[in-house]
């Protein structure tokens, strides 16, 4: 059944209904496979909660590379983080993104990304508002005898209100820059690989938020 | 000339939102048919493939719960009780072992996984005989350890992932603060290797300041009496001795009784699809009284008007049938995660495989049903008298 007047299918015809099954039959057809490692918050009721106090909800999307921008897109957001490649399959590494709420109103988001550390991985979000400003630093996973220091409240504080702005200049691979960013303080100087890594996760956090959330929006920073 | 299907054809297309609607309720069931006899068949497979990739056919293992045991070799859980390497020596010495190796499991706490804290489990193995048990292996970068008593590890694929570890990179063992250098990472193999870190059994034991093992591997000779070793090992002391048989069996039951529910359901599904086909072909006969009343007068035999109503019962049940098949080919990755998600318990690899046999024989079992639901409707299509039908609907 087809209306005659546009030439789309009308609602509720047996090809919408049809089309309308496929689709979404196709759409969990492409949900992330579990192969590839994200980062997900292991409780994300109570952390986003404790990471944007004043929400009152959240909705979880996934993006990825393979999704959207492909192998170009990953080689623009790796010469922004100074060329050197990621470890495994930087394709299909679905992103977890939390959307913030406040009502209906949309306050901010949450994202967290994997980043190689001296004795594993290193899971760190940012709570951002929908300006790209960092409200929350939350070190989920870090391993060495020095993890403590890292997760302290004094060394997250340092992170807040600096945006990619900030880290345009810090060069994640001599780990020099300067401005806020350059006046972090390392609270485990023995653990310089994990304190670089550390940086590196931040900023490569906020150019992924800036190509696939901001930059979508029309707000790149 | 037209053909009996040429007819039937047009006469379902007479109806066509019954047609269809008839035929999503076959496709359906013809989908999750076919879904679940690729599982039985792909979740046996898997199962059995999992176990191949043990690597060895037996364990020994301290005495305890048979199904902790078996959770503990599957899914690479860590073991609390011990039993004495000595042990080793001891085994294998009978004619029956081919290759043996004592493995050590452990487990840390680490307080800065998750929230609160995790585990993280380890596996002590020797690099003189685990390997062996395993040649199948393969190595995405590095190799096994350099010495028994090395500070490395061998990560799998996964757990290199997870961990973002390179072969050079070093990993620290939680609650004890040891370091150790990765000096291996496998190849992805699909089952619980992915997510293992193995250390040298010595090493391992001496970060965990114990000089026992959990477990210990028996690969039997070809021509070797199994049950007559088991029975042997079983005498030994304080010990259970698990075969992967036994292990099958026990999961193969464990699953069985969800097996007979979705075999229900895909049963019930079936008939509502044949009720469906019934009532489709029934109203069309009752719609078409005085037609066919015409065509008995023409001098159309009762068999032919039999024939022509179970063509149109044939041409639904195929067409349903064909396309429930196809759906279930295309979609078979998400019926395997929809299944993944439901288990207690699923092996690595593809957990529904549907091939082209299984396919015939689901398509074979729906046309069958279908054209035994059809025969009543033909049946009464072919009792038609002429003259009443005419009258009654003139």
């Amino acid at each position: 059944m087809t209306s005659a007047a546009n030439g789309k299918p009308a609602p509720f015809s047996g090809r919408f209904v049809i089309g309308t099954v496929l689709l979404l039959l196709l759409h969990l057809e492409a949900l992330p496979a579990p192969a590839a490692v994200n980062c997900e918050l292991n409780y994300p009721s109570r952390d986003v909660a404790r990471l944007f106090p004043g929400s009152t909800g959240f909705k979880t999307s996934y993006f990825s590379f393979g999704q959207r921008g492909g192998a170009p897109l990953l080689r623009k957001v790796e010469a922004r983080l100074g060329g050197a490649p990621a470890l495994y399959a930087p394709l299909d590494v679905p992103y977890t993104l939390y959307e913030i709420y406040q009502g209906d109103k949309k306050i901010g988001y949450i994202h967290g990304v994997n980043q190689k550390g001296q004795f594993g991985v290193i899971e760190s979000f940012v709570s951002l508002d929908l300006k790209g400003t960092i409200k929350a630093f939350y070190i989920q996973r870090i391993a060495g005898q020095w993890a403590r220091k890292f997760t302290s409240p004094q060394f997250g504080r340092q992170f807040l209100e600096l945006g990619l702005k900030d880290f345009q200049r810090y060069d994640t691979v001599s780990g020099k820059g300067t401005g806020k960013v350059a006046a972090i303080g390392n609270p485990a100087p023995e653990a310089a690989t994990d304190f670089y890594g550390l940086l590196r996760a931040v900023k490569k956090n906020l150019v992924l938020m800036d190509e696939f959330v901001y930059s979508a929006e029309g707000g790149r920073q | 000339m037209i053909s009996r299907f040429q007819i039937a054809y047009k006469n379902l297309l007479r109806k066509k939102a019954r047609t269809l609607l008839t035929l999503v309720g076959i496709m359906l069931s013809s989908w999750v048919l076919v879904s679940l006899l690729g599982f039985n068949r792909g979740y046996e497979q898997a199962l059995n493939r999992d176990i191949d990739n043990m690597g060895y056919q037996l364990m020994v293992m301290a005495k305890g719960c048979p199904y902790e045991a078996a959770t503990m070799m599957l899914q690479g859980g860590a073991g609390l009780r011990y039993i004495e390497p000595s042990m080793v020596a001891e085994i294998a010495g009978r004619e029956e072992v081919e290759k043996i190796t004592p493995i050590l499991m452990q487990a840390f706490f680490d307080p800065d996984k998750g929230d609160g804290g995790g585990i993280a489990g380890y596996y002590g193995v020797e690099a003189a005989s685990y390997p062996a048990m395993k040649p199948f292996l393969r190595f995405h970068q590095g190799g096994w350890f350099q010495g028994e008593e090395a500070g490395e590890a061998v990560m799998g694929y996964e757990a290199a992932e997870l961990e973002q570890r390179v072969v050079g990179d070093m990993i620290m063992v939680p609650e004890k603060n040891v370091p150790l250098k990765v000096v291996g990472i496998l190849e992805r193999t699909g089952t619980q290797d992915d997510g293992t870190i193995f250390v040298p059994l010595k090493t391992l034991q001496k970060i965990a300041a114990i000089d026992k093992i959990t477990t210990i591997g028996i690969k039997t000779r070809k021509d070797a009496d199994s049950q007559k070793l088991e029975t042997a090992l079983y005498q030994l002391p304080d010990v259970q001795v698990v075969s992967f048989s036994q292990v099958k069996q026990t999961i193969m039951k464990l699953i069985a009784t969800a097996r007979v529910m979705v075999l229900s359901i895909a049963i019930i599904a079936i008939l509502i699809a044949m009720v469906g086909v019934v009532n489709t072909v029934l109203m069309s006969v009752l719609e078409r009284m005085q037609e066919i009343g015409i065509l008995k007068t023409m001098g159309a035999m009762p068999g032919d008007i039999f024939f022509l109503v179970w063509c149109e019962t044939l041409i639904l049940c195929a067409s349903g049938g064909v396309a429930g098949i196809g759906l279930a080919l295309v979609f078979s990755r998400l019926s395997d995660l929809l299944v993944r998600r439901i288990l207690p318990y699923a092996p690595g690899g593809e957990l529904v495989d549907i091939d082209l046999k299984l396919a015939l024989l689901t398509l074979a079992v729906v046309v069958v049903v279908g054209l035994l639901s059809g025969i009543y409707p033909a049946w009464k299509a072919g009792r038609v008298r002429p003259l009443e039908s005419i009258r009654s609907e003139g």
